[in-house]
């Protein structure tokens, strides 16, 4: 017979606080793959994700005295964060083409989708075809499996709307996916 | 969508690198920054009970100190104060009389009038008789003593519109030198209501009349003028008006003075209502305003949300 771990009063008493009241460490390592996943699928390219990752850990960080658990889930927040700082990132990217557009210096956006290998051929060739909106609500509905009404608010649009959103980026994922599966 | 294709994309999604996962190690073991005293939301919901209660408790205390002091009350003198002798008087109004206990103190002897300048003597007299039938012999009396005072009348208005009711204005002129009897005597025919002296110094202009007949040698037309004007000074100052009012009916008693409570809590009542007229005020003025703030708050938020979707298609 395996003895059975002791766990002490203060130990028990320390969870369930930690439950109720999160560190910031304990909701960084719950959601880190969470927030590197979508940011991954919102930028298409890993070591943007992951400077992203960073920085939204970062903003997370300064705003954390404002986090209340019961305005959201730790993950919406996080989401909520890592989205404002993608759109920082996407509004600059823009600004540094229009800069290099003066200077006949044209660069493929696409050029910049870097999906990493471990999508397979067929879905990263698929996804690199998608904007980065239809990426962004498949990877908060499919991926992190969060339900519209969450999803819809890390988007700020209604829960009905998102599914619509999700629909229609499915739909375009679905006919880029299939002719290639069946080849 | 083909189940396959949502777990496909599941499964296929990278996790983060241990080089990230160190990264951010580090920045979760980074204190977060210490807490900011109240957040300007929470500020906001702050105020507005704050701001409630403030003007709840200045109402308070505007009501409580402003019940402490007693409530004003004029100085009712039982007798209308006769101005100087040298000084012309100038109209006043009637003294009301509160009770019939000072009967006895305006019973006191007028201001006389004095006996060695010239002065014009206005007393008014305002009594209160029993029904209308006093009131009949009361005016009768007091015309009866007018005469044996060597006065005369100059105007009798008297009226009884019901059984009940009933007034007399009598315009009287009495001798200067036996105005104090007849105000005694008057005095003694009802209770006294409300009462006024007024004497205006003539002498002066008699004075000056007489300088100027002295100056005037041989212009008899001046002079003659000089002189009728001085005699019919002379004339009106020998002679006191005298109005008497009786009347049938009583003054309106004045209604008790409130409570201290009471007037605490309508002073709090009105420095509240006084607020809410100022909030309501500004409301009025700022409110367009505050609508075009929140107009261009809610059309700014569509539109960054509307450029961020765009954003994102084109990216």
């Amino acid at each position: 017979m395996t003895p059975t771990p002791r766990v002490t009063y203060m130990e028990c008493v320390s969870d369930v606080a930690n439950a109720q009241h999160p560190t910031f460490a304990s909701i960084t390592e719950a959601h880190l793959d969470d927030v590197y996943r979508y940011l991954l699928y919102m930028t298409a390219n890993p070591s943007t994700a992951e400077d992203l990752t960073s920085e939204t850990f970062e903003r997370g960080l300064l705003r954390w005295r404002r986090f209340d658990a019961r305005r959201g889930s730790a993950q919406t927040w996080l989401c909520q964060i890592a989205r404002s700082a993608a759109l920082d990132h996407f509004r600059s990217e823009e600004r540094r083409r229009r800069r290099e557009l003066h200077v006949a210096v044209r660069e493929s956006t696409a050029a910049e989708i870097e999906l990493p290998d471990e999508y397979g051929p067929v879905l990263r060739q698929a996804l690199r075809t998608l904007s980065a909106a239809d990426r962004e609500v498949i990877a908060l509905r499919i991926v992190l499996e969060l339900d519209p009404a969450t999803a819809g608010r890390v988007l700020g649009v209604s829960p009905s709307a998102c599914t619509t959103r999700l629909n229609r980026a499915l739909e375009r994922l679905e006919k880029k996916v299939r002719p290639r599966l069946v080849a | 969508m083909s189940p396959d294709l949502a777990t496909a994309l599941r499964a296929q999604t990278p996790t983060a690198s241990s080089n990230l996962r160190e990264r951010v190690a580090l920045i979760a073991a980074t204190a977060p920054p210490g807490r900011r005293s109240i957040l300007p939301r929470r500020w906001l919901l702050l105020a507005a009970p704050a701001a409630a209660a403030a003007s709840l408790l200045v109402a308070v205390v505007v009501g409580l100190v402003s019940s402490s002091s007693p409530p004003g009350q004029v100085a009712q003198g039982p007798v209308e104060q006769t101005p100087t002798a040298q000084v012309p008087a100038q109209p006043r109004a009637m003294t009301p009389v509160p009770s019939a206990a000072t009967k006895q103190e305006l019973r006191a002897p007028t201001p006389a009038p004095s006996t060695s300048r010239a002065q014009n003597v206005n007393a008014t007299l305002r009594l209160l008789v029993d029904n209308t039938s006093d009131l009949s012999a009361t005016t009768q009396q007091a015309l009866r003593a007018t005469r044996r005072l060597g006065g005369y009348v100059v105007a009798v208005d008297y009226g009884t519109p019901d059984a009940s009711e009933g007034t007399a204005s009598l315009r009287l002129r009495i001798p200067v030198s036996r105005l104090q009897a007849a105000i005694v005597r008057f005095s003694g025919l009802g209770q006294i209501l409300a009462q006024q002296t007024q004497i205006t110094d003539v002498q002066r202009r008699l004075d000056e009349l007489t300088r100027q007949i002295r100056r005037a040698r041989g212009n008899k037309t001046r002079i003659a003028a000089l002189r009728r004007e001085r005699m019919q000074i002379s004339r009106r100052a020998a002679y006191a008006t005298v109005g008497l009012d009786l009347t049938t009916q009583e003054p309106e008693k004045k209604a008790a003075p409130p409570s201290r409570l009471d007037r605490a809590l309508s002073d709090a009542a009105g420095v509240l209502t006084a607020e809410l007229a100022v909030g309501a005020y500004a409301l009025i003025v700022a409110s367009p305003l505050l609508i075009l703030l929140a107009a261009a708050f809610v059309g700014s938020r569509a539109y960054r949300r509307y450029a961020d979707q765009r954003l994102l298609e084109r990216a």
